[in-house]
């Protein structure tokens, strides 16, 4: 023991060590661990309200997500709603033309015959009037006017019945 | 060239005695080696007002750089012993690694300041501890396994038995040699340095290899109390760990 030089100072070292331990355990130790544990607290607690954070961002993501397919669906219902009565609107212009041109023609026709009438009786006159004359040159003659109207008159009945 | 003893006279500046300090008590005999416990007070004063300073004020979200170094070295510690043992175990021991590690970190380094000594460089400091250590690993042995810490000596055979003694007294030997020869290498190493580059030579580069020798020193003082308090918590967890089969 001599020769290693060991001596009592062996047990002073120990008793000096147990002094510093319980020094350092007491004084020291219990300031670390706690700040390491206060920020580890602050750290998981910041984890768990970001995580609350991200489940409610998730669910008012969903909720947007279903609010959209709704509105999408609404929107596709009054396309269709429009698109119908859009349908139904042109189909009944097309009708309302399709009559207009019916009775248009109608008139038309009913102008035309009337016009129609009204050459053919003037037609009749003239010619009534040129016949007299002609016969009137030929027989070399005066016809008076009463004699004139009445000839006319019955030319144009004769040649109406024969014309129609 | 002057002789080892001159050099070691020379940087006695402080006086101390070369006598050990003689304690009679009742009639026993007490011999104390001064310097050592010198050492080991300026030491341990240190490291409290160190601790102690770096301990206080610590913010939470803003840490300062000294309570970032502290808890770096407790983190550091915490997980080794985690490692090595289950954290509940772990709990146990951890305060004794700690104040372990610190005071053989500051007193590796603590024998670098010029005319210092580590009080590590002396054997009585190491065993002193090496032997605490030793304890304790029992101790911690037969209060978490009980009656299957005593199988563990006659484990695979009783005949084992001495074998495993030796090899458990073997662990606080080596354990306080170790530490002991690296740091007291070191410091004489130092000595040797000074009797053989004299003074003169000090102007021409002389106190290079010094200066390597001391950086040097301050990489094996970090790495022997490293290796002291990684063997303390293998030997316990060896101790304390279930058996694996």
């Amino acid at each position: 023991m001599g020769a290693l030089g060991l001596n009592p100072t062996i047990f002073a070292q120990i008793i000096n060590f147990v002094i510093l331990f319980l020094f350092l355990r007491f004084f020291v130790y219990p300031f670390i661990v706690r700040m390491l544990e206060q920020r580890q607290n602050y750290i998981a607690s910041n984890i768990a309200a970001t995580e609350e954070e991200r489940r409610q961002a998730e669910a008012v993501h969903q909720q947007y997500l279903s609010d959209l397919q709704k509105a999408r669906e609404e929107a596709q219902g009054i396309i269709q709603q429009a698109t119908k009565t859009g349908e139904a609107h042109a189909q009944e212009i097309i009708e309302a033309a399709k009559a207009e041109t019916v009775r248009l023609k109608e008139n038309a026709l009913t102008e035309i015959a009337h016009e129609r009438e009204k050459a053919v009786t003037e037609l009749r006159n003239q010619v009534a009037i040129l016949s007299v004359i002609t016969a009137e040159k030929i027989i070399n003659q005066t016809i008076s006017p009463e004699t004139h109207q009445r000839l006319i008159t019955e030319f144009v009945k004769e040649a109406g019945d024969l014309l129609c | 060239m002057k002789s080892i003893e001159q050099i070691h006279e020379e940087l006695n500046i402080w006086h101390f005695p070369h006598h050990p300090w003689e304690v009679t008590i009742g009639n026993m005999h007490l011999a104390f080696n001064p310097k050592t416990l010198i050492m080991t007070w300026i030491v341990m004063i240190i490291i409290a007002v160190f601790w102690v300073w770096a301990t206080r004020n610590m913010e939470m979200k803003k840490p300062s750089k000294k309570q970032l170094l502290a808890e770096e070295i407790f983190n550091f510690l915490r997980g080794l012993v985690n490692e090595n043992l289950d954290p509940h175990k772990g709990a146990s021991i951890m305060t004794l690694i700690f104040a372990l590690f610190i005071f053989l970190l500051f007193s590796n380094l603590w024998g670098l300041v010029p005319t210092m000594m580590s009080p590590t460089a002396d054997l009585n400091t190491t065993a002193g501890l090496a032997v605490m250590v030793f304890i304790l690993v029992q101790i911690l042995g037969f209060r978490y396994r009980g009656g299957g810490y005593v199988k563990y000596y006659l484990h695979p055979y009783p005949f084992f038995l001495p074998l495993t003694v030796v090899e458990e007294l073997a662990k606080p030997v080596t354990l306080a040699f170790r530490l002991y020869g690296n740091i007291f290498a070191g410091e004489v190493l130092m000595a040797v340095l000074l009797s053989l580059i004299g003074l003169k030579t000090f102007y021409f580069l002389g106190f290079l290899p010094h200066v390597i020798w001391l950086a040097f020193s301050i990489f094996v003082g970090c790495i022997q109390a490293f290796i002291f308090t990684m063997l303390t918590i293998a030997y316990t967890a060896r101790a304390v760990a279930e058996e694996e089969h």
